[in-house]
């Protein structure tokens, strides 16, 4: 059987998601015959980045000082502001290299029967914004469900007038056979198709 | 477009359902007349059949107790023809484990992704579809249009999805905890997809009661069946369909008030019931029990026409309904089946097809948890 400490890590790695406890298990095997360095780089990289890491001020992604490096970044364009859920929709934003903007974590999206209300999201830090950083358009590119879009509507209503409002389109996906394509997005994307 | 192929199961084969250990069924298309004293597992033949298209009972929502005592996990395959082809379908069920799914030998995750709409079922509890709650008649005639219409499941359940999280936030407010500014954020799903949902019944509603009253005659239910859709609110039958996303958004808007303080959504497409008629009676309250029954398949009929026309003409289970029938209509159901689909007939009665001008396409008998072709 296993020992206690190997139990221990197997229980801790199996809660780590996309591990079930097999892979814990494999991975626990693997540190154990790595050098013992190995390990202590990975638990102080763990201990380093946890500790460090907090909400950037100013759009409430992940930052190791004060700001954020997209806030930091004066190239940024500050007119342009777009809102996300959560900071991990940050990094495909930015890896389509379409975007150069900055962003806004609103912490979730508006769901009441999990008792999320707009009191709960950084709403009200983004409408602040709006007027300090004299934003002109704010891209909405919460997550294409019934609680992302529902939260783009109330965001939508809340600063209409104020700046212009865009909602990321939904559509096909590139390089796909519209034959594969599901009746939802096909539907979706031909609502939104445009003039050529 | 050539019309689509007909749904026909080809083979099922059974393991530890109920009070089945094993069986294997060949099926051919056409009528098939499953007979069997009571209590031999009739019934539990038409529930594999079912599991094995839509992966749900269509008597139980406890999918243990369809499990057979003792045994650890139930295992369908169903062969079964369609629009999409030819597949092997197999679905397997431990308690506390949950489903597996095949298609073709490859596992599916998700249930959407692998059911097929390929059934028609009649239980003798189906009378609930005429004489049931709003509710029961509402899921019948959803059933149908679900099959028949790509996109109306996930607009229906998108709606209630919307309308879930309104009732939520109604609460909230009622009790304090939130504003209502958020609502208008909840209406505006609820409207769109609620308008669609308004849309396809109504629709379907008109396009199942001419062969509702045809059927109800033909099946001696007398003349003037009539189905109509009973909207909620009562006025929406009015407005154009293309109009019906607004005035359902501005009827959400204008009864706030009152809402939150009932703490839910009073009316819109949740609460449509179904008219069910001959004449100017109401069968849903008024009819006798044969009355009643009659129209429920009267009803089925006339969806399996719908569906032919729409989408593809599904198998129909009938279980258990001669029984209930005096011998003239008993003749006249058989008949009206045998129109070269695929149905499923099951009865206590050995002698329940002696009166058909021919034969059944099959009949397999059922004893002692043994099958006979």
């Amino acid at each position: 059987m296993l020992t206690p400490s190997i139990e221990r890590l197997v229980s801790e790695l199996a809660r780590l998601p996309g591990i079930g406890p097999r892979s814990a298990q494999r991975l626990a095997f693997h540190m154990m015959k790595a050098p013992p360095e190995r390990a202590r780089g990975l638990a102080e990289a763990m201990i380093d980045m946890t500790e460090r890491l907090r909400p950037c001020s100013v759009c409430f992604s992940f930052a190791e000082a004060e700001l954020c490096p997209i806030c930091a970044d004066p190239r940024r364009d500050a007119s342009l502001l777009c809102a996300v859920e959560e900071p991990s929709a940050i990094l495909p934003i930015e890896r389509t290299h379409e975007y150069r903007g900055r962003y806004h974590v609103l912490g979730g999206a508006l769901s009441p029967i999990d008792g999320v209300d707009p009191e709960d999201l950084r709403i009200a830090e983004l409408v602040a914004r709006l007027d300090d950083d004299g934003v002109t358009e704010l891209v909405i590119a919460t997550n294409p469900t019934m609680s992302g879009e529902a939260t783009a509507l109330y965001l939508a209503d809340l600063v209409r007038g104020r700046v212009r409002v865009t909602r990321l389109a939904s559509g096909l996906p590139v390089g796909a056979d519209l034959e594969h394509a599901d009746e939802l997005t096909l539907g979706r994307a031909l609502l939104g198709r445009r003039d050529l | 477009m050539p019309p689509a192929p007909d749904w026909v199961a080809r083979r099922l084969a059974v393991a530890d359902v109920r009070c089945w250990d094993r069986a294997e069924l060949d099926l051919p298309a056409g009528l098939v007349l499953i007979v069997g004293p009571n209590g031999a597992g009739k019934t539990s033949l038409v529930e594999a059949l079912v599991l094995g298209c839509v992966g749900v009972s269509p008597r139980t929502a406890r999918e243990a107790e369809i499990v057979r005592r003792g045994a650890e996990a139930l295992h369908v395959t169903l062969d079964l023809d369609g629009p999409p082809g030819a597949h092997r379908r197999e679905i397997g069920f431990a308690p506390g484990r949950g489903r597996r799914l095949r298609l073709d030998g490859d596992p599916v995750r998700t249930l959407a992704s692998w059911r097929a709409r390929a059934v028609l079922v009649f239980l003798p509890d189906e009378l609930r579809a005429v004489k049931g709650p709003p509710a029961a008649r509402r899921r019948a005639l959803d059933r149908v249009l679900e099959a028949a219409a790509p996109g109306f499941a996930e607009d229906l359940s998108g709606y209630q999805h919307a309308l879930a999280q309104r009732n939520a936030l109604l609460r909230r407010v009622r009790a304090g905890l939130a504003s209502e500014a958020s609502l208008p954020a909840w209406e505006a799903p609820m409207a769109e997809l609620g308008a669609r949902v308004a849309r396809a019944r109504r629709e379907g509603v008109a396009a199942l009661a001419g062969p509702f009253a045809s059927w109800l005659a033909d099946l001696g239910g007398g003349r003037g069946g009539a189905l109509r859709l009973e909207t909620s609110p009562q006025g929406l039958p009015e407005i154009a369909g293309d109009a019906l996303e607004e005035a359902l958004a501005e009827m959400l808007a204008e009864r706030r008030p009152r809402e939150i303080q009932a703490a839910q959504t009073l009316s819109g497409p949740h609460r449509d019931d179904l008219w069910i008629g001959a004449g100017d009676a109401d069968l849903r309250r008024e009819g006798s029990q044969g009355e009643q029954r009659t129209a429920a398949l009267a009803l089925l009929l006339a969806a399996r026409d719908h569906l032919r026309a729409r989408a593809a003409r599904p198998i129909l289970l009938l279980d258990d309904v001669l029984s209930e029938l005096d011998p003239v209509r008993r003749r006249l159901l058989l008949e009206a089946v045998r129109d070269g689909g695929q149905t499923l007939v099951t009865s206590a009665d050995p002698g329940a097809a002696d009166a058909l001008a021919a034969p059944p396409d099959a009949v397999v008998r059922v004893e002692d948890g043994r099958l006979h072709a």
